[in-house]
């Protein structure tokens, strides 16, 4: 990709790392500053790698059913308007997600995944060029790719950019409250176990009693509860499946 | 072409370009302010708790690999703990298995984007081709279970972690946040993107005071609200419900821009 990768073929051990580590080779040589790994332009381009990644995703979503990167809800948004054809309620929600992330991203140095990407790419955006009645993009994996990757580019871009006008620029010492965010995103995902529980509770009583012991025995072996509580469900509901409506 | 080849064909490729660039972006997170990273804050919080040691790692991305794959099953939908954990914590893992040198695993960018495009290659491809083979059973407890659950998860539960998270953070971010958060779920269906652009103008002001790039920024916020306003017929349905007179120029824009509310 660059000239660091016909240096490692020297075999020129790393700078930074310990003796050790010479010997197991390019993976393990660590970049320096202003290699491309950590340049400033090499973010656009893994942006545009994830986001072209992403929005495939959602092409495989669309024809095949399987495969957009997100969570059941939002997902479900998307699906509304592909049986219905009104795509509002997934723009609005991808778009107002994407804008805010991009706005918040380069304030805090991290560029949120979920929203700006997988929610903002992957849903908000298919929604407004399939409203907008382009159905294309998301039809032809050769096109789709292009597509994504363009997206990403353009949103890494607009990161940089207003990096520099922000973060970057003379006397800006803030990280707009990026301490606050770090702590409610951080006590989000705590709240999922419960909830699945709640919820194969109300979905018969052998799933809700499955669900229930997986949590408690995952909780005894210090694994994150959410799974015990997924496993437990799905195993009582093999044997006692969910009676139809 | 087979249909079942076709996926497994496109997951490849798809796999590796998400392995690619979250796990990159991940361990340029550890280099943050100074370089842009990518990924969130739990994300850098998780890997931070199971640092150094490959086994938590691995068993942390297998718990949500249980609720990506039940999740892809009866809905297809692959959850977005996919870019923000299993892709991660399986790459820190991979490259972990033989060095514990976080500054040559974790934190280097080169080393986490090449192991991760492999993991990627692998994950979305077993998620996307072995779905479809579960049984009937087991994907109707994965979309009567988790589907509730994820949505309430995401309204109301995670709007009020970040009120009180804003609230806590001093009265001009909980004003903002929560007036932006009240707004936000009128016109975006769901008030976390109003909230946390609360608090990213709050503590912006509360510690640059109003200068140029927080006005823009308040300014480029308004914006968006008034946008999503009009976009999604907002103001057409409050006309409606305060029983006052629609002007028909607001109806007949609203008809030319295919903006009326559903």
């Amino acid at each position: 990709m660059t000239d660091t990768s016909t240096a490692a073929a020297g075999g020129i051990p790393a700078q930074n790392s310990g003796a050790p580590e010479a010997r197991s080779g390019f993976l393990s040589r660590v970049p320096g500053e202003g290699s491309f790994w950590l340049a400033e332009w090499a973010f656009p381009v893994f942006v545009a790698c994830l986001a072209a990644g992403i929005f495939t995703g959602t092409h495989l979503y669309y024809v095949y059913d399987t495969g957009v990167f997100n969570d059941v809800a939002v997902a479900s948004m998307l699906k509304a308007g592909m049986q219905n054809g009104s795509y509002g309620a997934a723009a609005a929600f991808g778009a107002g997600f994407l804008f805010a992330r991009i706005i918040e991203g380069p304030m805090v140095g991290i560029l949120d995944i979920g929203g700006s990407l997988q929610t903002g790419v992957g849903i908000g955006i298919p929604a407004m060029l399939l409203g907008a009645g382009f159905t294309a993009p998301l039809q032809h994996f050769w096109l789709a790719v292009p597509v994504g990757a363009l997206l990403g580019g353009l949103i890494g871009i607009a990161i940089v950019v207003i990096r520099r006008a922000t973060v970057n620029s003379t006397g800006g010492t803030s990280t707009f409250g990026a301490d606050v965010m770090m702590g409610a995103g951080n006590s989000a995902g705590r709240y999922l176990g419960p909830l699945v529980i709640i919820s194969a509770a109300t979905a018969s009583l052998p799933v809700g009693l499955g669900s229930t012991i997986g949590a408690l025995l995952f909780y005894k072996w210090q694994k994150p509860l959410t799974g015990g509580a997924i496993i437990g469900a799905m195993l009582a509901g093999l044997f006692f499946p969910i009676p139809g409506k | 072409m087979n249909e079942t080849l076709t996926v497994l064909l496109e997951s490849l490729v798809i796999g590796g370009l998400i392995g690619f660039g979250a796990s990159a972006g991940v361990a340029r997170m550890f280099h943050a302010p100074k370089v842009q990273g990518m990924g969130a804050f739990r994300t850098l919080g998780e890997l931070n708790a199971c640092q150094n040691d490959p086994v938590a790692h691995f068993s942390f991305g297998l718990g949500f690999l249980f609720n990506a794959w039940s999740s892809a099953v009866g809905t297809g939908a692959l959850t977005s703990d996919v870019d923000h954990r299993i892709v991660p914590h399986w790459s820190a893992a991979v490259a972990m298995a033989k060095n514990r040198n976080l500054d040559a695993t974790l934190h280097n960018p080169r080393r986490m984007a090449l192991t991760g495009t492999v993991v990627g290659m692998l994950l979305v491809t077993l998620l996307n081709t072995t779905a479809a083979s579960i049984p009937h059973s087991l994907q109707e407890v994965a979309a009567q279970v988790l589907g509730p659950a994820s949505e309430w998860l995401i309204n109301p539960v995670m709007p009020i972690i970040f009120w009180m998270a804003a609230v806590d953070a001093g009265r001009r971010t909980g004003a903002w946040g929560t007036v932006l958060g009240g707004l936000g779920h009128l016109v975006m269906g769901n008030a976390v993107p109003g909230i946390v652009l609360g608090i990213v103008i709050g503590k912006g002001v509360d510690d640059l005071g109003w200068t140029k790039v927080t006005k823009s920024l308040a300014g480029v916020v308004i914006a968006l609200f008034v946008a999503s306003t009009f976009l999604r017929g907002v103001d057409i349905t409050l006309l409606e419900q305060m029983k006052v007179h629609i002007p028909h120029w607001l109806t007949q824009l609203h008809d030319t821009t295919g903006t009326k509310p559903q």
